[in-house]
């Protein structure tokens, strides 16, 4: 009776990890289709059965997207912004979490710190307007200052650093760095910040990619394709030459292909990362 | 040196001048560039303002012109369905996939932690164009499927269809978040001590008693942080929509929503104060939601408790 039921239970097990795999395969399958349509010709796509593997026509296909724009310009813009953003925003958040974990009776503390959590409940589109014209009030359009500056102010990031470092750095920890004679800053730079490492890495990947997908702030501030980011960019690209898909697809591919590395380096950190924020 | 009443707080404050090094740089760029525009963005909304002339107070003709034009009342409808079906299903699917993934595969529970969340790598905008070019009535993917499974060639509209535009957005949305939500349970699941399902299966209970009375109840506090989550991001949507209609919200407005509204009044028809208007309407609907779904987890987690 027991070994029935047991057998039952594996065979139940077996079934829904079977069903499960075919789920994941619909999950990819877009992703899959995009890179074998950016290897075929045009006539190749509108085949019927689709191409399933992959065809010999990928460098025409770049040429084709040349033709229109140069291919990895808006990969360097993307880089241009996000790199200095997320090296800015994890710097200025950690500081600002060190100091709002540590200083708990600072006055002003609390005050400040229901402020940050709070600006998570703002939305974004808020700003957008006075945002734009501050922009251009301060001679920013169009250029990226507006997608990098602004941006290192995160309450996001801040709250991110302050329960992380609440966590993981024990308070013991500053009492012994006082007694040794290091002030505040010093017992960040040297003490605090080797210890958070896993914590900046994991805002780092989070900041990276959620930059890298930007669509509507650079939309409103950049005004010419040659700094077009690489979401803008497609969009241009797919709207204009909407026909060739496999140049599109191609396009498409080139964009992704940071993010995914980045994914396939640091999946661990950029998971860790999600769960933070649900575990408070 | 005097020592007035406020001399106490003032050696607080200094023995405590690294706090204020320490968040300096925050609060600073803080105010400028988030503070400012949102105070800047409330005086907009009482005001008719294009950029150029001088800005003319107008009270609540913004607020009130909005409600009156029949696109926004549609993108409220729009903001609203595609917010409620989008929630829904992820939220949903993503709940099944976790438990599922948790409690019943036999092997590469690794692999299928991962592959869910790779579409959220891929770029709304990106992901909208990838779908546009999957979905386009002359040689698109699926006609071509569906006109292999009919034997009639198909060229149906789905991009153009009032009907399709706003499940196609759902399905959008859907397709990238699902494993971002999926890792959120997980989480949750892992906190869940094990031995509460060991005694309920010893106990006979069955497979989907123990999946509605013990794991959702217990699943609670990551539920109620995926759903606002959701919430904040499905009544704010804009790249979805706007990449798959090409920014014009599709046939008749369809998939305009509030986000998209608020983008076409000011930057397309420079009505700087109508889009601000807008945008408290967002916002007041953000809080409301917010408020309403925290009273609700309140009260079930204190009846869970009880």
């Amino acid at each position: 009776m027991r070994k029935l039921l047991a057998n039952r239970e594996r065979r139940f097990n077996l079934l829904v990890t079977a069903a499960l795999a075919v789920v994941s395969l619909l999950f990819v399958l877009p992703l899959y289709w995009t890179t074998v349509f950016a290897t075929r010709t045009l006539s190749e796509v509108f085949q019927f059965p689709p191409p399933v593997w992959y065809g010999g026509n990928i460098v025409q296909n770049y040429f084709n997207i040349a033709n229109v724009f140069p291919p990895f310009r808006p990969i360097w813009n993307s880089l241009i912004v996000a790199v200095p953003k997320t090296v800015g925003l994890v710097l200025v958040s950690a500081l600002a979490g060190y100091g709002f974990a540590r200083y708990t009776r600072a006055p002003g503390h609390r005050l400040l710190l229901v402020m940050t959590f709070a600006t998570l409940f703002f939305p974004p589109s808020l700003a957008l307007i006075p945002f734009f014209l501050q922009m251009s009030w301060f001679g920013w359009l169009n250029t990226f200052w507006p997608l990098i500056v602004p941006a290192l102010a995160s309450g996001f990031g801040v709250v991110w650093m302050y329960t992380y470092i609440g966590s993981t750095v024990p308070r013991e920890l500053y009492e012994a760095a006082e007694m040794d004679g290091a002030k505040g800053l010093a017992t960040f730079f040297f003490v605090v910040l080797p210890i958070i490492r896993p914590g900046l890495a994991a805002l780092a990947v989070w900041t990276l990619i959620s930059t890298w997908n930007d669509f509507q702030l650079p939309l409103v501030v950049l005004a010419e394709g040659s700094r077009f980011t690489v979401p803008l960019a497609l969009t241009m690209l797919s709207t204009t030459h909407y026909s060739d898909m496999p140049a599109v697809m191609l396009a498409t591919l080139m964009g992704l292909v940071p993010v995914f590395v980045l994914f396939a380096l640091l999946s661990r950190q950029f998971i860790a990362g999600l769960t933070s924020g649900a575990v408070k | 040196m005097t020592r007035g009443p406020g001399g106490k707080s003032m050696t607080r404050i200094r023995r405590n001048g690294a706090f204020y090094v320490a968040i300096a740089p925050f609060l600073v760029i803080f105010l400028v560039f988030s503070v400012f525009p949102v105070v800047f963005s409330f005086y907009l909304g009482f005001n008719r303002w294009d950029g150029f002339s001088d800005p003319e107070f107008v009270g609540f003709a913004n607020y009130a012109q909005a409600l009156r034009d029949p696109v926004f009342q549609k993108a409220i409808g729009n903001t609203v369905y595609l917010w409620f079906w989008s929630t829904l299903v992820t939220v949903g699917l993503a709940l099944v996939l976790a438990v599922l993934v948790n409690e019943y595969v036999l092997a590469g529970k690794t692999y299928f932690r991962m592959v869910f969340l790779l579409p959220l790598l891929v770029a709304p905008a990106i992901a909208a164009i990838i779908l546009r070019v999957f979905f386009t009535s002359n040689g698109g993917l699926v006609n071509l499927l569906s006109g292999a499974v009919t034997g009639t060639p198909s060229y149906f509209d789905w991009l153009g269809s009032e009907a399709w535009i706003k499940p196609l957005v759902v399905l959008l949305v859907v397709w990238r978040w699902t494993g971002w939500h999926m890792i959120i349970f997980l989480a949750g699941l892992q906190a869940i001590p094990r031995d509460i399902y060991e005694a309920a299966r010893m106990d006979g209970v069955g497979r989907w008693p123990i999946f509605s009375r013990i794991t959702v109840p217990l699943l609670l506090p990551s539920l109620a942080f995926s759903i606002i989550t959701a919430t904040l991001g499905g009544l704010q949507m804009f790249d979805e929509p706007y990449v798959l209609t090409q920014g014009t919200g599709g046939t008749n407005n369809a998939a305009t929503t509030l986000g998209m509204y608020l983008y076409a009044t000011a930057f397309t028809q420079f009505n700087f104060g109508l889009g601000s208007a807008v945008s408290w309407y967002i916002f007041a609907a953000v809080v409301v939601f917010t408020v309403v779904y925290q009273a609700i987890v309140r009260r079930s987690q204190a009846g869970a408790a009880a």
